[in-house]
């Protein structure tokens, strides 16, 4: 059993207990201070890095069964919570540098992390950069004829892909993807 | 029925390459793209024009009875979706 806050207290109030005190609380310090083996693994770094990482893989989620309306939001807070964990481990590294590893590389962690946060807001902005098509058909509009070449370099109009095919009925309605391109 | 400024062996190689039997329209100008408000200027590679995704269903008598604008490039509206609102004419 260690001494009482009491005796403590007492022990303290005498007048020759300045430098006795000073030695104490040395020894103390030293005897409870963890040496370099003893210091835990900063795992709020660890787990903030992993976490931000998972942010771009987290894209892939698109060819998943998750509503889509909610992906580019997670796309963006999974680095979000990564980054700010990262940033919790260097401050526990920098405050409690006695107790945490992890002040290198916490430095490190923290510009990975944050580039990969960056590449992800950059990310969010681009695919979200599309225009408004104000003018484009709406419901229950006629969309414009047109007549373009297919894949096979022979002239495709509108109304021929109404037509029916060979051996086939005429097809109620007909599909127009427009897509970007450049596959 | 796709339709993007990819050129035709461009289109034909991905047909190929993907098993699509469906038709691909190529518009390297644009021409239809911007007749339909959909050019996305300087959104493909090397600030080429391109169209931004978009999907219609047309009846017989060429009025748009269903369509979709996604405004994230990654979001497209899934097969099911299609096929239903196909079903529906």
């Amino acid at each position: 059993m260690g001494p009482s806050f009491s005796e403590i207290a007492s022990f303290s109030g005498r007048s020759e207990n300045v430098l006795l005190k000073c030695v104490c609380t040395r020894a103390t310090l030293l005897h409870f201070m963890p040496g370099p083996n003893q210091k835990r693994t900063n795992s709020a770094l660890w787990i903030g890095l992993l976490i931000t990482v998972l942010g771009p893989l987290s894209n892939f989620l698109y060819y998943s069964k998750i509503p889509a309306a909610v992906l580019p939001w997670l796309n963006l807070a999974i680095p979000a919570i990564g980054l700010l964990l990262v940033l919790i481990g260097v401050v526990r590294a920098s405050r409690q540098p006695q107790l945490y590893r992890g002040k290198i590389l916490g430095s490190i962690f923290t510009v990975l992390a944050a580039l990969l946060f960056a590449g992800s807001v950059w990310l969010f902005i681009h695919v979200r950069d599309v225009p408004r098509s104000a003018g484009a058909p709406q419901i229950g509009q006629r969309v414009p004829d047109f007549t373009l070449p297919d894949s096979t370099n022979q002239p495709a109009s509108l109304a021929q892909l109404f037509s029916a095919a060979p051996g086939m009925a005429q097809p109620k309605a007909l599909l127009l993807v427009f897509y970007r391109g450049y596959w | 029925m796709a339709i993007s400024v990819d050129p035709p062996d461009v289109s034909e190689h991905l047909r190929q390459k993907q098993g699509y039997t469906f038709t691909f329209l190529s518009d390297p100008n644009t021409e239809v793209i911007r007749r339909y408000d959909l050019l996305h200027k300087a959104g493909g590679p090397k600030e080429h024009d391109i169209s931004r995704p978009a999907e219609f269903l047309v009846d017989r008598s060429g009025t748009v009875r269903w369509e979709n604008f996604t405004e994230d490039i990654r979001i497209r509206p899934r097969a099911e979706q299609m096929l239903a609102a196909a079903r529906a004419i």
